[in-house]
């Protein structure tokens, strides 16, 4: 009986969907994604589109035909096509699901039949996410043709895809659907989500960017270190030189010192106040940058990590050596006149990301989700329609 | 008799403090058509609604069909048509009746061949491929019906099942009622067609302001209210009045100067002639004797009348739109 309910629950879900015009629809339009990936391509001349290829430095010199399309994969496929578009798409389907079930008169015969309100609710939901498992899946099995066919490389790895984009559909589904309840309100729950989505989006930056500015004070500050340390050797030497000569060490206007070692230092040497001084600006700057990136930290520990969860895709698909030769390239390209960043802020930034472990990123994400969709089945319970 | 449903002291207090049941005493019998009156607000579907889980309800002790109020695993053997419902639009009437037989854990076989059957009953065969948002009121009440009984249920509750119904249709309906009865089922309505529910409930309630105020056979309630009632062809005075009373002793008998009828509260025509002889004497022109009994709106109006405190708030907080405005 659970089972026959929980397929009838789905049936209906699809039928809705399908009344909705917006099943096939969604599935159309990621099949056009498919074939738009298709018709981009490499060869040994340069890039192709469709029949014609563009000639240039790009070409299979400096990357595989299946690096080429994996890497289309990961860095659009995923992020641009499932994580946005196809996102978007999912959600306008999905939004009326709940807020359509509390409606007055459609919701009084499903209670009066023998399930319990907690499980009719988490099917319900569990339907909109099956619904945009399968869209995932046709997208993810086209693609897979498509690199096996043209990229000449049968990756499973690919279908990594649905699991990954389902986990991060469903921080969004969760949040959709406890303002659809709260709200009954299919546009209100429809709007919020992807207010919520962008605001996710906006603490991601702003974040990246409080990270990227200390992770750069902190380089400064080693600089700023070696500076202060050199220039203080600089000054130990020319004091010596005065001790070993009998000479009295000159104070700044030639006027004879108060035996402050410190100050005698900077006496000797100017440079070295300013040392100091860029050494304790960086410090302050960093200092600061700390606390916005702290505070933006623990916003995000809270919320779903969206980016963090499509990202996983990436770090599971390709290895970094397989990228080599486009990154070699890409710096080729900038050349010197690209204000290119220290490397050693970009490690600096890499390494506090590496640090976030998949278990961090998917546990707090789940939990996040558990706490919204154990509240609106909460609400769901006990409400009298 | 086994009752079906046997609750006692149900409350319900709405948010906002609107206090729609106030200690509520049911007891539907296993095989009879039970109906439950009321006027508009009186708290009728919201009591429904406990008894189908819709709500919960603030107090309630009792069972349905031997299971606690609440327990869903009662549902499987209930049919219920809710008041003001909206069934998915976007199905075939077809697939609507598979669908609710599905979610009443009714196996796909029985699913198909009992959708074709009760769309049979309910008229509805030509047009159940037809998607329920191009039907009229009247045939997704009919649907409604039908989806009611998916899961061959042993209790039927029915909130205003003619709702919107034409006459034929209602005469339909009349006989579906009649027919599951006739299947051994129990049913519940609530309706305002009062005429209706007297010529097929077998008990009746009454409930006004979040009260049962009577509840018994329709016999039981109009008992001791019946009698013969005798029309004259001119207004009748005082002296004509008493002069049938003083005929009959021992007989109650009402009557207004001015008004052509007077009414004899006995079962017993022959305790009635004496009256005839009297006003015969007095050359007033009798048209007709006949037997008479209150009808349920008789019966209704007084309840309400009776308590008129209950009636108004229940009447005013009625207002938002929701409630039809019939009887
Ligand atoms: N969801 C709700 N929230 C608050 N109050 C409600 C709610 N539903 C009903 N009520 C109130 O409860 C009272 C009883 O309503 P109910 O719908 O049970 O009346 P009813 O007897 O079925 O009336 P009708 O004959 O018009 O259908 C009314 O005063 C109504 O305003
Ligand atoms: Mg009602």
């Amino acid at each position: 009986m659970i089972l026959m309910q929980t397929i009838a629950i789905f049936v209906d879900a699809y039928r809705e969907l399908n009344a909705k015009k917006l099943f096939w629809l969604t599935l159309g339009l990621n099949l056009l994604a498919v074939i738009i990936y298709a018709s981009i391509g490499i060869n040994e001349r340069g890039f192709t589109v469709l029949f014609w290829t563009l000639e240039g430095l790009f070409n299979t010199s400096m990357m595989s035909k299946s690096t080429f399309y994996k890497f289309e994969f990961v860095t659009w496929g995923v992020p641009m096509w499932l994580s946005w578009g196809a996102t978007v798409l999912a959600l306008i389907s999905t939004a009326g699901i709940i807020p359509d079930m509390v409606s007055g008169g459609t919701i009084e015969p499903i209670l009066s039949k023998p399930i319990g309100r907690v499980r009719l609710f988490l099917t319900k939901y569990l339907s909109g996410l099956g619904f945009v498992g399968v869209q995932v899946l046709v997208f993810s099995v086209g693609c897979f043709l498509v690199l096996g066919i043209r990229g000449e490389s049968w990756e499973f790895g690919l279908f990594l895809a649905v699991p990954i984009v389902l986990a991060f559909f469903s921080y969004l589904f969760a949040f959709c659907v406890f303002i659809g309840l709260v709200t009954r309100s299919t546009i209100t729950a429809l709007l919020l989500t992807i207010v919520f989505f962008l605001l996710i989006f906006v603490i991601n930056i702003s974040e990246a960017l409080t990270i990227s500015s200390r992770e750069t004070a902190m380089v400064q500050i080693e600089d700023a270190q070696e500076q202060v340390k050199s220039q203080e050797k600089f000054a130990n030497k020319r004091i010596e030189q005065y001790q070993e000569q009998g000479k009295a060490i000159p104070g700044v206007d030639g006027e004879p010192l108060p035996p402050n070692f410190d100050d005698s230092l900077e006496a000797v040497n100017p440079t070295l106040s300013f040392a100091r001084e860029n050494l304790a600006k960086a410090q302050r700057k960093h200092d600061s940058w700390d606390t916005w990136a702290s505070w933006f930290s623990r916003v995000k520990f809270v919320l779903p990590k969206t980016g963090e969860t499509i990202g996983l895709l990436e770090r599971n698909l390709i290895d970094d050596d397989e990228l080599d030769g486009f990154i070699q390239m890409m710096e080729d390209l900038s050349g010197e006149n690209s204000n290119q960043q220290d490397p050693r802020v970009n490690e600096r930034i890499e390494a506090v990301y590496d640090a976030r472990t998949m278990t961090w990123i998917l546990g707090t994400s789940f939990a996040f989700e558990a706490f919204l969709l154990g509240l609106s089945t909460l609400i769901f319970v006990r409400r009298d329609f | 008799m086994s009752a079906v449903i046997d609750v006692q002291g149900v409350e319900k207090m709405y948010r906002r403090k609107v206090h729609a049941l106030r200690g509520v005493d049911l007891q539907v019998g296993a095989g009879e058509i039970f109906g439950l009156l009321g006027p508009n607000g009186a708290g009728k579907s919201t009591l429904v609604k406990v008894l189908m889980t819709v709500i919960s309800a603030t107090k309630c002790k009792g069972t349905m069909l031997g299971k606690k109020i609440g327990d869903k695993s009662a549902l499987t053997q209930v049919g219920y048509l809710p008041e003001h419902h909206n069934f998915p639009k976007y199905l075939t009437s077809r697939q609507v009746l598979r669908h609710f037989g599905a979610m009443s854990g009714v196996d796909r076989k029985t699913r198909n061949t009992r959708a074709d059957e009760l769309l049979e009953v309910v008229d509805m065969t030509d047009s159940a491929s037809h998607k329920l948002g191009t039907y009229s009121k009247g045939m997704r009440q009919r649907i409604g019906i039908a989806q009611a009984l998916m899961n061959d249920p042993k209790l039927v509750v029915l909130d205003e099942p003619t709702d919107g119904v034409d006459p034929i249709g209602r005469k339909d309906i009349r006989e579906i009622l009649l027919r599951l009865k006739g299947e051994g089922r129990t049913v519940f309505l609530n309706s305002h067609l009062l005429s209706e529910l007297e010529m097929v409930c077998d008990r009746v309630a009454i409930m006004v302001h979040g009260l049962m105020r009577q509840q018994g056979t329709i016999d039981e309630l109009t008992q001791g209210r019946s009698g013969f009632r005798i029309k004259t062809g001119s207004a009748i005075d005082e002296q004509t009045i008493d002069a049938s009373k003083a005929a009959v002793p021992g007989v109650e008998c009402a009557g207004r100067p001015g008004e052509n009828t007077i009414v004899f509260k006995t079962n017993d025509a022959q305790a009635v002639q004496p009256a005839i002889d009297a006003l015969r004497a007095r050359s007033v022109v009798i048209e007709s004797l006949g037997a008479h009994r209150p009808s349920l709106e008789d019966l209704f109006i007084k309840a309400v009348n009776e308590h008129p405190d209950g009636a108004r708030p229940g009447a005013q907080k009625a207002k938002k739109g929701k409630r039809g405005a019939r009887s």
